[in-house]
């Protein structure tokens, strides 16, 4: 391989440059020796693992967060909205079960969601009342359809009690038919 | 191959070991030290092991060039983190010992190893191998980790950027070089 007068001149400098570096060289022993009584190096905190783990946290807390928001805003079952009664019927519409949309703001959705559900709750109360005081009217205003059969004159004679100031005639209606 | 005999290897090689640790530790002889050391320590704890896929000397020279990167790596991060604590000399070439400094009573010779700090990485480790260590351009491509194409490519370039250099410093010395160059048969 004949190198060119430029590629000697260089190689020539790196020889140079290797000549000055092994005088600068350390001793191989002591280089080796260093090694073998280095401290083995402990790494508590791995860089790797404390990223994962701050990542883990943040899932975990985000998890939570979205869990603990979606339990609070989304309630199993529908809201009850009372609707005005209406004018001309005299009577309260009945309670009617509508889906509300959902607020924007989760604690305004959560105050009008509890409001609603006291309501609807007065409303079903105020409802028994009255179907029950309907109930005891018609059972105490109710007759049998016999009951005009059952009837006879000497009803009166049963249902009220002889006067003192009555005719003799009268009051013998009282007493017990015997043969003159 | 058990660790006495990988040790008198090693030891062969010490000398080529830490020439090219300075290589990649931009001529800073503590550092590069600090490398070698690394290395060792490596080698006796088994996190390097030599599988005889090629020669211990690239192996061993690969080693050395991925620890003086962690290192450059972990050096660059803690600069950033204590901004302003280290300042390096203006020429990347750091201030040498006792003989070194003999040394560069050659004008020349300080001048090129300013020359060759100014290269970029890669051109430097393809000469320096080659150059210095005498390897050839695949072993360089091997220990490098990169396709011989590569390594060819980063050689030529740097041997472009160095002869500018020679041609310049000739210049000033009022020395005549020839220009013209066969080549590389390397």
């Amino acid at each position: 391989m004949e190198l060119s007068g430029e590629q000697k001149k260089l190689q020539a400098l790196f020889s140079e440059l290797k000549a000055a570096d092994e005088q600068t060289t350390p001793h191989f022993g002591a280089t080796w020796n260093r090694a073998q009584i280095a401290p083995r190096k402990i790494r508590v905190l791995n860089p790797g693992f404390v990223a994962a783990m701050i990542l883990l946290v943040f899932g975990v807390v985000v998890f939570a967060v979205w869990s603990r928001y979606s339990r609070t805003t989304t309630s199993p079952h529908p809201v009850i909205a009372t609707v005005p009664p209406i004018p001309g019927t005299g009577a309260e519409a009945p309670p009617v079960a509508t889906k509300e949309p959902r607020a924007p703001q989760p604690k305004n959705a959560v105050i009008v969601a509890r409001r609603n559900k006291a309501t609807s709750q007065h409303n079903a109360m105020l409802a028994a009342n009255r179907r029950l005081e309907k109930d005891a009217k018609s059972i105490a205003n109710w007759s049998s359809p016999t009951s005009a059969l059952l009837e006879s004159p000497s009803d009166e004679i049963f249902s009220s009690l002889p006067q003192l100031n009555q005719s003799a005639t009268q009051l013998k209606s009282f007493l017990p038919n015997r043969a003159n | 191959m058990d660790i006495a005999e990988l040790k008198s290897e090693l030891e062969r090689l010490h000398s080529a070991s830490f020439g090219w640790a300075l290589s990649c530790c931009r001529r800073d002889h503590a550092e590069a030290e600090e490398v070698l050391q690394t290395v060792y320590l490596k080698i006796l704890e088994g996190k390097a092991r030599y599988r005889g896929e090629s020669s211990l000397k690239t192996w061993l020279f690969a080693v050395i060039r991925k620890t003086a990167i962690g290192e450059y790596r972990k050096k660059l991060v803690r600069s950033l983190v204590f901004l302003g604590s280290s300042e390096k000399d203006e020429d990347g070439v750091s201030s040498a010992d006792g003989p070194t400094k003999l040394f560069e009573k050659s004008e020349l010779q300080k001048q090129f190893r300013v020359a060759l700090a100014k290269l970029p990485s890669r051109q430097r480790e393809a000469l320096h191998l080659v150059f210095y260590e005498d390897l050839s351009l695949s072993e360089a491509a091997n220990v490098m980790g990169i396709s011989v194409g590569s390594a060819r490519q980063h050689y030529e370039r740097g041997k472009k950027h160095l002869r500018e250099w020679l041609s310049n410093s000739e210049t000033e010395n009022g020395i005549v070089w020839r220009t013209k160059e066969t080549p590389s048969a390397v």
